[in-house]
This record gives structure tokens, sequence and C-alpha cells, in this order.
């Protein structure tokens, strides 16, 4: 499956991470308008403060993804399964979208040198560039204002700042007054800063691509470097047109468009219900899940909104803001409870005796007991939340994603000795998640200090320990393919031995690196499961013929795929087969008695020929003690790990059981009354059919996917007609109408001579016989559907077109 | 008594379920013998009141390894009937296919369902490698794939395998045993070949397919002609056929005759003891035009050896009797009339056969009331006792290389030789019937299939298809009624073959090769085996060509009977 994620964020690489561990078989393709890849846009203020290079805050992609960058997106064709770039077209199978959303300015800047958005990489440079000696107005109160402003006040460049605010709070309309307060005295104290509450732009003055004045309501500015920081737009223009939209583009809890094979996720969806547009990064990494699972099939996820913990990211001070999903801040009935401490703020917001909202500014509260209080909607009293006051056992909340406090990491680094971020990983998944606490982790690493011996001891005893569990994992899986094929006394060293001689070095290196990627091991375990492939390289196979014509053992025979001689000297062991075996008589019998008593539950049995019931079974009789068919098959089949019926007579009697049916005859799975009889009809069947089962179930333990007629789905799956190769002429009305005709000599459509294609499930059109040489229609004779067991004889052995129509 | 009874069932490596039962007496020495086929499925019953025209894919199914053989058998009855001629791109067609399966089939008999009788595998990894590809040079100049460093890696492979302590198919043999007479080198040889014939009979499966659609059970026959007409008018189809026959063509002349010279040197002895040998009753009803007035096979009728007195084949006086065979009606009669219920006396309780009454689903058929030996040793001895300008040079090069007689044709070994030298016959022929085919084509003869109108047909009618196949004479037999199949048998090659006693008493021709024989050991009778291998008995052919009512009579109103 090919899947197209469009978007360069976070959520694109989250996705696309994602799929690689839960569906790896899939071929992933990111496609961005950005120049550069994937980066982590909450830490953009680093790169105007500190001019760090983008790689510092580089996401980690899988290698596997395939990146498509500077492809802006300006369409999409959901029939064709394209979209398109303004010069490139990408195929899916399945699109997600990812692209965001776009900062909204109150004007258009996109010809002004000292005006910007605060989005991308771009911008930031922008910025750190731009607003040397300026005097720098920020336009804006929410968190993205905000944290614009901490991180400028710590640079010396602008020679003043700005912030406009439109009206008569900061960050959010609910923030106390003390708060708020407190947060404009920080800023403030920064001679520099200054914050102007009920004010807006009302002109402006440009010469040339720069703004030269600001007028707002209250002041003129002069020289400035104006950053609008007001809001986000869903960035979905070029969805407009095929997918239903509203804000952004509608999706239904499953994270489904309006288009079954495209789904959207992050700041550009629009939940259809609730509207909900989703702002964090925890809330998008929860509808990427829902998508994935989706995609791939488990439609028992959906998207469900949950209690955010969040804050800001300022240097100045602490801020932490804890929100139910179903907090009104209009509603009457919100009291609010205010518990102040020098400059600490702690203010919850009660509805009823339910917790709705806490921000807290320099508090140690614990945020996940609140969150937790919210989600189980318990009533709370003032004495809890006052008693709550004291600092937490284990520190600050550091991740508030995947909820990790301080002591906890430091505990984490200490007993493992971690030294860096990357070696976290493995016990923790603090700061992976949005990534907004990940300098702050690396500064408690650094901070705690552990014995580099310690650490270099404790590293390799993990490494060993995780590779000595991943060998156990392979010793367990060779162990039981040796239990499976006991029987199979092969030394490691005669196997090689044959292997060299066979000159199958290469096939065989071939095979190992398939089951071992199957396996889902790293490709270093290749050696091992050699080792363990040379104990299984043979199955016991008993071949019965009954009431046949011995048709498809001579197709068998004269299977190409693998060459025959492989077949059986090195992948089948074919024990016993009445038609190649050299043993006769006693010593057959014996072979026979044989594998069914030491190999029981062990061999595979295969069976050709139909099954003669009448005369008490006497119509066929086998062996010196003259059991019948059935009577062999039983004792047979009773003690086989698996039976495979081959061609239409063991399948449902075929030719044998044709009207009027003189011997009785019934398939393998009616005379034995079983279920679990695997069916590869086909008078003969195509070798190909018969090989590639068997090599599925030598290599994965078991049958191939099976369809209601217990026929494996890659083989009859097609309908002859749908893959033919004279399908053209049959759609344009071009018949051969008389055998040898000018259409005969042109290949055209046998449907009127007969062929009765369009009525059956098998593949021949697609894999041919003998080694893909022909088959019957382009042999100019035309299928007769052989593959679907004595109606083939009785309906359709004919050449002449059924009365009724197929259905198309 | 005396006496002791052996069975062998199954007996493995032959197409089908046969069982042989013999009796020896002290000396080890085959005093009577019974062979029987022991499963009965009803395919004549089947066509019975179909369409004539359906009747080829049905009876094809008679046997998946002579399945060409059979679907033209049949179709070719009912053109017999119906007196439509076909044309002759279609039957050049029709040629190539039934010619390469005749070289295919012998390739597979002799390699991979009978040299293991001769051969012992377990002494060729003993062999030197360098004596064997000097062996090998003994009996042709230029052997197929023969150097030492191949025989080698041919050698590895097989000692790896046994080595591994799996035989697989090759598993439980009668290795080791004294009736084994090559030596180390010789096995070897034999062995090699045993593997590039593997390859090669795949091949010629691709060369019937490009014809015939698929194989086994081709698809391009109907009544009047062939399908196939725009694979015939590809050149590219023509060339990878002909390139195919090619390759062949070298393996028969490099590895197949050398191989049984050497088996000829080998088992001299048994030559020279007759083993294998029946009644000396020879029939062939010839066939296989070609070129200007050019027949492959002749037709004849030699009785008790008597290669200087050949009678005329009459068709007319074949009969098929069921004295000893699971049928009611017991007398012969003609194939056209064939009427016969299902009588099933049982085994005894031991599970043997009721030697003294009915005891197989074999019918026996016989010429003017004589047993009858069809096959390759049939066909080369009428086609040297009637001096074939075809067949005679390639026999007599045969004879006079290994010194044999024509008398020693009529053997165990014998037959073997005879279906080899066969083989090289049709092979190279092949080549002059596809001449034939692109000569037409030059001239603008584009036609595939004669012309008829079905409903102006005659609505009763009878007619036969009477063919050499790679085991001996078939005969299809359709009667038809209301336009529709009244009446259908097929006499088949193993049917004459592995045909039982009759009224009279005489043995078939599997049971009388049998007596005499004498086993070196009676536990192990791979004697018999090679006896009864040498025939290549294809007994799903023998038991499917019964014509009988089923078991569900109250289904199906039998039209017994009737004379045409």
């Amino acid at each position: 499956m090919r899947i197209v994620i469009v978007g360069g964020g976070i959520a694109a690489v989250y996705i696309a991470n994602t799929l690689m561990e839960q569906a790896p078989a899939s071929e992933i393709v990111i496609v961005s308008e950005e120049a550069h890849a994937p980066y982590d846009r909450i830490h953009l203020c680093k790169l105007v403060d500190d001019c760090k290079c983008i790689d510092s805050i580089e996401l980690e992609l899988h290698p596997k993804v395939q990146l498509e960058l500077n492809q802006k997106i300006s369409s999409i064709d959901p029939v064709g399964k394209r979209v398109f770039s303004s010069h490139a077209a990408f195929h899916y199978d399945k699109l997600i979208i990812a692209t965001g959303s776009v900062p909204k300015s109150l004007f258009d800047i996109s010809q002004i040198e000292n005006a910007a958005t605060f989005r991308s990489q771009k911008d930031s440079e922008k910025i750190a560039q731009g607003m040397v000696g300026k005097n720098v107005v920020i336009v804006g109160a929410g968190p993205i204002a905000l944290e614009l402003l901490d991180t400028l006040m710590r640079s010396d460049a602008p020679q003043s700042i700005t912030l406009l605010v439109r009206k008569n709070y900061l960050y959010s309309e609910v923030i106390s007054r003390e708060a708020l307060a407190l947060i404009q005295g920080i800023f403030e104290a920064d001679k520099r800063v200054r914050i102007q509450f009920n004010d807006q732009i009302t002109d402006k003055e440009i010469s040339g691509n720069s703004i030269t004045k600001l007028i707002t309501n209250q002041r003129d500015i002069e020289n400035p470097f104006l950053i609008f920081g007001v809001g986000i737009d869903p960035n979905i223009p070029y969805a407009r047109d095929v997918l239903e939209c509203d804000k952004g583009i509608l999706v239904d809890e499953r994270m489904r468009t309006s288009d079954e094979n495209i789904y959207c996720v992050g700041e550009a969806a629009q939940l259809r219900e609730r509207g909900f547009i989703a702002g964090r990064v925890k809330e998008c990494t929860i509808e990427a899940d829902v998508a994935i699972a989706n995609l791939l099939g488990d439609e028992s996820k959906t998207f469900r909104e949950e209690v955010s913990i969040d804050g800001l990211k300022v240097g100045s001070f602490l801020f932490a803001d804890v929100s139910a999903t179903d907090f009104n801040p209009k509603d009457p009935e919100n009291e609010t409870i205010l518990i102040t401490h020098g400059d600490r703020i702690d203010q919850y917001i009660v509805n009823h005796d339910r917790l709705k909202r806490f921000i807290g500014i320099n508090t140690n509260i614990d945020l996940l007991a609140l969150k937790k209080l919210i989600e189980n909607d318990s009533a709370i009293d003032a004495a809890y939340l006052y008693s709550n006051r004291l600092m937490s056992e284990k520190g600050r909340l550091i991740c508030s994603c995947e909820g990790v406090h301080e002591q906890e990491l430091v505990e984490i680094i200490q007993e493992n000795a971690v030294t860096s971020f990357a070696e976290l990983k493995e016990y923790s998944k603090a700061g992976r998640t949005c990534g907004r606490c990940k300098q702050d982790i690396c500064s408690i690493i650094m901070a705690t200090p552990v014995d580099p011996q310690e650490a270099a001891r404790l590293k390799s005893a993990r490494e060993a320990a995780a590779k000595e569990a991943k060998l156990a994992t392979v010793r367990a899986r060779i162990e039981k393919y040796n239990r499976l094929h006991a029987k199979n006394q092969l030394s490691t060293e005669n196997f090689e031995e044959a292997i060299t001689s066979f000159e199958m070095n290469h096939e065989f290196n071939h095979w190992v690196s398939m089951i071992t990627a199957s396996m889902h091991l790293h490709p270093d375990f290749e050696e091992v499961v050699k080792e363990g492939v040379t104990q299984l390289n043979k199955i016991p196979i008993i071949w019965l013929e009954l009431s046949d014509c011995s048709g498809n053992s001579e197709g068998f025979i004269k299977s190409a795929h693998p060459s025959v001689d492989d077949l059986i000297l090195k992948y089948i062991s074919l024990d016993y087969h009445e038609l190649l075996m050299v043993a006769s008589g006693d010593q057959s019998e014996m072979a026979l008695d044989s594998i069914i008593a030491n190999d029981a539950g062990k061999y595979l049995l295969i069976v050709e020929g139909a099954v003669p019931l009448g005369l008490d079974g006497k119509f066929l009789r086998i062996g010196a003690k003259g059991e019948t068919g059935l009577e062999l098959l039983r004792r047979v089949s009773a003690n086989a790990l698996a039976v495979m019926a081959v061609g239409s007579c063991a399948y449902d009697g075929g030719v044998v059981a044709a009207a009027p049916n003189p011997t009785g005859a019934v398939g393998v799975a009616e005379a034995l009354g079983r279920a679990d009889i695997v069916n590869l009809p086909g008078c003969p069947v195509n070798p190909i059919n018969i090989v590639g089962t068997l090599l599925h179930y030598i290599m994965f333990d078991e049958f191939p996917k099976l369809d209601a007629k217990n026929r494996p789905e890659w083989a009859y799956g097609f309908r002859v007609h749908d893959n033919c190769e004279r399908r053209g002429h049959y759609d344009a009305d071009e018949f051969v109408l008389e055998w040898g005709d000018e259409g005969a000599k042109k290949g055209w459509c046998l449907f009127q001579m007969g062929c009765k294609g369009p009525y059956a499930d098998l593949n021949c059109s697609l894999v041919k016989f003998n080694e893909g040489t022909s088959w019957p229609v382009q042999a100019g004779h035309g299928c007769f559907a052989c593959g679907q067991g004595k109606i083939a004889f009785d309906s359709y052995a004919n050449q002449r077109p059924l009365k009724e129509k197929p259905n198309e | 008594m005396s006496n002791r009874k052996i069975v062998i069932d199954p007996i493995t490596r032959i197409e089908g379920h046969l069982r042989i039962e013999v009796e020896i007496d002290e000396e080890n020495i085959v005093r009577e013998a019974w062979a029987s086929g022991q499963l009965f499925r009803g395919i004549e019953t089947i066509v019975k009141g179909r369409d004539p025209r359906d009747v080829g894919l049905i009876a094809q199914r008679i046997c998946g390894v002579c399945t060409n053989v059979h679907y033209r058998a049949s179709i070719s009855a009912v053109e017999d009937a119906y007196g439509i001629t076909i044309p002759r791109n279609a039957e050049i067609i029709r040629n190539l296919v039934t010619l390469s399966l005749f070289v295919q089939d012998h390739i597979v008999h002799y390699y991979h369902l009978h040299s293991l009788d001769f051969v012992d595998i377990t002494s060729a990894l003993n062999a030197d490698c360098v004596k064997a590809s000097e062996e090998a040079k003994e009996w042709c100049d230029h052997p197929y794939r023969n150097s030492p460093e191949h025989l080698q890696s041919i050698q590895e492979k097989l000692g790896s395998f046994v080595k591994a302590g799996r035989l697989g198919l090759f598993a439980n043999g009668y290795w080791g045993h004294s009736a084994y007479k090559l030596t180390a080198e010789q096995n070897l040889v034999h062995m090699n070949h045993y593997l590039e014939a593997l390859t090669l009979q795949r091949d010629l499966s691709k060369a019937v397919a490009i014809f015939a659609g698929k194989t086994p059970h081709p698809q391009n026959l109907v009544v009047g002609g062939v399908t196939s007409v725009a694979d015939m008018l590809n050149p590219q189809r023509l060339n990878d056929f002909l390139f195919i026959i090619k390759e062949v063509r070298e393996f028969i002349e490099r590895a197949y005759i050398p191989d049984m010279m050497m088996i000829v040197d080998g088992y001299r002895e048994s030559i020279d003891a007759g083993e294998g040998r029946a009644s000396g009753n020879f029939m062939g009803c010839g066939g296989y035009r070609f070129g200007e007035g050019h027949v492959l096979f002749e037709k004849g009728v030699i009785r008790g050896h008597d290669f200087d007195h050949i009678e005329v084949f009459d068709e007319s006086k074949i009969t098929e009797e069921a004295s000893r065979a699971w049928y009611e009606n017991d007398a012969p009669l003609s194939p056209y009339e064939g009427e016969t219920t299902p009588f099933y006396t049982d085994l005894n309780d031991d599970g043997t056969l009721k030697s003294e009454g009915k005891y197989t689903w074999v019918k026996a058929p016989r010429y003017d009331g004589a047993v009858m030996e069809v096959g390759p040793l049939a066909r080369m001895i009428i086609g040297v006792a009637k001096k074939s300008p075809i067949i005679f040079p390639y026999m007599e090069r045969f004879m006079r290389k290994t010194g044999m007689e024509l008398i020693n044709f009529s053997t165990t070994v014998g037959r073997n030789a005879a279906r080899a030298v066969e083989a090289q016959i049709c092979c190279d022929y092949l080549f002059d019937m596809m001449s034939d085919l692109i000569e037409n084509i030059k001239y603008y003869d584009e036609t595939t299939w004669t012309k008829y109108i079905f409903e102006e047909l005659p609505t009763q009618a009878k007619g036969r298809g009477l063919f050499e196949v790679p085991r001996g004479v078939l005969g299809h037999f359709v009667r038809i009624e209301d336009s529709k199949v009244a009446n259908y048998q097929a006499v088949v090659p193993t049917t004459w073959n592995a045909s039982p006693k009759d009224a009279k008493n005489s043995r078939g021709a599997y049971e009388e090769s049998l007596i005499g024989l004498k086993l070196s050991d009676p536990s192990a009778p791979l004697e018999v085996l090679r006896v009864i291998h040498s025939f290549d008995p294809c007994l799903a052919c023998a038991v499917h060509v019964m014509d009988v009512s089923g078991m569900e009579l109250s289904q199906y109103k039998i039209r017994g009977g009737c004379p045409i």
C-alpha cells in the first residue's frame, strides 16, 4: 500500500514513523512544501534567539520514509487517487492530510521586509535578522505572542518591544486579574517592553517595501518591525474543491474525510460533529493514532477529546493550564477560587463542585492529579485544593504529554546512567511526544551526575541483555520448527554440503533474508536464522491418488516453480506417492505405515482424485489387504497435520461425479465430512498453485488465506474473464464466430464460441500453463471453467454460450 | 500345496491402480499370474446421452498422462461418424502434438518410472567420475553433459542427499539387490541423465502447450479441426517448438540411445533368457501420414513371433469379453455393441484376488479371438518385418551396434530398447511434419476447421477413432442416436496388455510375460516389477474404458446392446 502524507510538520513525521512500525510493508511518502526536512515548530523560538542551525530541531524520521520537499500541493484528484504540486503528481492508495495551518495577518505583508508572521523556519530567520535596532511590535495576546515576547526579551537586538493587545487580557479571558498583573510585571521589568491593552493598529506609513511608521490608537511607532501573532487558519485551500470543508476539512470521528481514501488530522481537520479543531500537539497525535488505526483496518478507534495540560514555554516564569473538554468560559455558573502566595498563583475555575480549569503561575501542584480529578468528574472541596498547595513529591511536571515529573526523571537518569536524550528513549517517552519539554529534559540530564564507568557498564549490560532476549525469541521459533519437522535428522554440516553441491547458495541466502524479514528480525540475526533453517528444510508429504487420472501428479512433476529436482531434493520430501516412488508393494506400504505411525500430526496429506462411495467404496481398492479408497483416505487423513485436495475431482468429485455419477463419487471434504480441507480445484490444477501453497505453508507455518470454498485467495480470487488477454475484444464486441475465421486468426474474444471464462474463478489468465507457454484461451479454444468442479463437466464443457448472461 | 503366492499392490511408478498376483514354485519360478485393475470410474457411462461434440473434453479425462490421445481419438470418432474430413493443417498440428507426447512419454517412462529397476543409485555414489566419463564414451562419441566435473557434481548432489538421511522418492527401493547388473560408473552415467531428463520433459510440455494450450489435458481440438490457428500462423511459436525438439533430439541421440545400449549390454543374460517374453502376438493399426504418401507406423498382425508372416490388420476382428472381469455379460462383443453391467464378486477375505473367478475391472480384448501385445515393441517389430523405410534403418542400426536379433526385443529389456528407438524416430520425423506445415502455410492454406452445420448432420451415425499412441493401439467407438451419444466405448492399449484371462483361460500379455520368471528373492520381487514396468502400464486408462452402468441404476436408464 502506498500512503502519501501531505504536510511537513510534527504530525506528518509522527504518522510516518508510526506507520513504519505498524505496517512496515507499506510505501510511505511525505510531501512537504518546505525546503527543509521536518522540524519541531515548537522550538522555533530557539532559532530566533540562539540563531541555532535548523538541524538542532530537526525531527527523527524513519529512513525508509520517502521525503518530497519543495512540493506545495495545489490540488487533489480523488478519482485518479493523485495529488498534484505545481510540477509533480503523487499517486496514493491512502492519503493523509496534515498540512496544519497558516498564520493570520491583519493585512498583506508578503511584499514587506520588516513585517512577519511566526510559523516557519523562514519566519524565524526573518525576525532574527530584521529586528536588530528596531522597535518590535508584536500583535496578539495568545501563547504564540507571549512566547515570542519572552524570547525577544532575551535578545539585545530590539530597541523596544511593544505587545499590542486588542482586548484587556493576556492568554485567556478567564485569567485572573492577579495573574495578569503578575505576568505584565514580569515582562515589563524589562524597560524596553511595553504592553498596550485595548489597542490596535489603525494606520501605517509605507515607503518602498518597508513600513516606516505604525499608528495605533494610543501612539505612533517609528522604525518598527511588525510581527503578527494573532492566530491561525487551517491550511486547506487546495482541498476545498474536492473535499467537504467548513473552517477545516470536515472529518468523522475516525478522521475520515468525505472521500473514503483520504484522512485528515491536526490543525487542518475539523470534526464534523463538534466542530473541534486540534491545537495542541498531544491532540494531533491522538488524531493521528485514530487515523492510522482506521486506515489499517481497525475501525474500533475513534477520536475522543482529552483533558489537556498545557503551558507557556517562557523562561521568566512557570505557567500551567489544565482544561476540561467541556469548559465554557462564558458560563455564568463558573466560580473562581484563587490562592496566591508571593509570585505564585493557583487559579481554579469550578462549576457546580466540578473542576473545569486550572491556571497556575509558578505553581508546583500535581497537574496529573488535577487532570484525573477532571476526567473522573469527581466533586472537589476547597480544603483539598488548599492542602494540595504543597509541593508534589515528584517535583514539577516536566512532560505534560507523558506525565513525567522532575524527580521521576532524575531517578530514571541515575538508575540507568543516562547521559543523553537519545539514551533516555529506552526508559521514558518523556520529551518525545510534542517535544516541547525536550530542552528542559536535556538540562536535567546535564545537571544530574552519573558515574561514567557505571554508565558504560550498565550500557553494555543492557545491550547484551537486549540481544540475548531477541536471540531467545529466535531460538524459540527454531525450536518450534524443529518440533514440527522432527523427523528431519539433518545435521547442519550435511545441509551446508547439500546446499553447496546444489549450487543453491545464492537462492538459499535470498530465502534466509526473506524469512528473517518476515520474522521481524534485524538483519544481524540472519546468521542465527540460517542455523535454524538448516534444520527445517523438509516436511514429510504423502500424496494419495484415489479415483483419478494422474493428471495432477503429471502436472506436478512438470512443475517449474521451483524446478522439480529442487522440490523433490530440497524443499519437499514426497515420502509416499504411488506414481513416483521407487518402492513397490510391501515396501511402499511400509513407507506409508511408517509415516503414519512415526510422523503422526506432522505430515501433510495431498489427495488427488475423487472418492467413490458406491459399492461400499469398492470401485477403488488399494493395497494387498484390498483397502477401499475411502478407508485408506480416512486412515491417512486422521493423523495428518493438514489435508490438501488437489484437482477438481478431489474438490467435489469433478468429472468422475458428472451425471449420472456411476460410482457415487464425492470430493475429499465431503467424504471425510470435514470443513478444514484446503481445496485447489482445476483440471488439472495449475502446478504453480500447488507449489505456491506448499511453499507458503513450509515458510510461514500456515496456509495462505482461504475463501469461502476453502480455496487460497491468492490463486482463486480472480475471474478468468477479468484478466483475460482477449478481454479488450469482448469490450469492443469483437468475437470469433466460427473456428479458424479471421477473428480467430486475430485473437478475438471466444465468448460466442462458448468460452466460460466469465464463470471461472481461477488465475489461469495470469499464470498460464507449462511455464507460461499458453492456456486454453490463447490456444483459441476458450475456457470451460474446469476449476468449478463437477458443474463444469455437466454444464460448461462444450463450445456453446450459456443461455443466461454472466454477471458483469 | 507347495506353490506360494505373492501379492504386489500397489505397483508404483505406473499411472493408475494395478495389482499383480503371482504364484511361484519351490524354485521361486513363477507358475501363474493374475493382473488386476482395482479402480473403476465409468467415464463412458458419463458421456452417454451428451451432445457428440462435447465428448472430447470428458473422454480426455480417461487419463491424465495419455490425455491428448483420448481427446484426439474421441473427437476423431465423432468426425468419422459424421464423415467430416479435417483440413491438412489441422491434421499436422494434431500430429505434432501427439508425436511430441510420444517422445515425452517415452523419456519419462524410461528414466523416471522404470530406469531405477535397472539402475542402483546407491552404487552410483561409489563411482569414479573420470572412469564414468570414459565409460559413457564407450557408448557414444559425444555423450550428453559428460565432463568428469559435471558427473562429480551429480554424484555430490546424490551423495548429499543420501547422507542427509532422507531419500524421499528414492527411499525403500531394492538397492543392493543382486538383480542389479550395472557397474558403479554406469549407474552414475544413468543418474546423470535421470536428472537431465527432468528438465527436458518440462521443455517438451512447453512444446505441446504451444499448439495445445496446456498439458496435461490440452484444449485445442473441436469436431472438424483445431482451434490454435493464431499459434500456427505465428513464426515465433513454430520456432520455439522446433528449438525444443532440437534439444530433445540431442538428448535422445547422445543419452537415451547410448544408455539403452549400455542396459542391453549389462542385462544381456536376461535378454538371452527371454525374460518377460509374452505370447509373441503383436498388433498395430499404423498411422501418421506425412510428406508425399509416407506413413510413420505400419499396420499388421503377427502371431507367435512369426516375423515372416504378417496378417492384414482388420479392425472388425476386435472384440471384448468379460468372463473373468467384474461385469455381467461374459460373451465376446464388438466395441460398438459393448453391453456391460458391473457384477462385483469382491476379493477373498484376506484381500487376495479370487483367482478362479472374476478378478479385475479390466475386460479382455481379443483380435480374432487371440491375445495381442500392443505398444512400441509391436510397432517396431511390425515395422522391421514389413521393411518400413522409416523404421527399418533405425532398428537395423541399433541391432547392429548391440548385436540384438529381432526376437531379443520381445523381452523386458527389449521392450525398452524398442521404445527408445521409437522415441528417436518420432523426434526426427517431427521435423518433416513441421516442414509439411510450413509448406502448406506458404501456399496460403490457413484453414484449420472444416465447416459443417450441426443441425444438418445425420441424427444417427457410428464411427471410431483408431490410433497408435505411446502405449499401443487405442480405439474410441461412438454410436449416435437422435444426435446424442447412445453408446460409447474405448479400447485402450493397457486393456490389451493388462488383459485378464478369457473364457479359454488364455492369459493376458502381462500375465503371460511373467510365467517362468525366476525370482532371486521372493520377498523382494524386483524381477516382476521390471517385467510389468517394461509395458509402461497405464491403469487409469485400463479401468476407465469399460462400458458399464453405474451403481445408481435407478437414476439412469441404460440403452444396452443395440447393434448398429
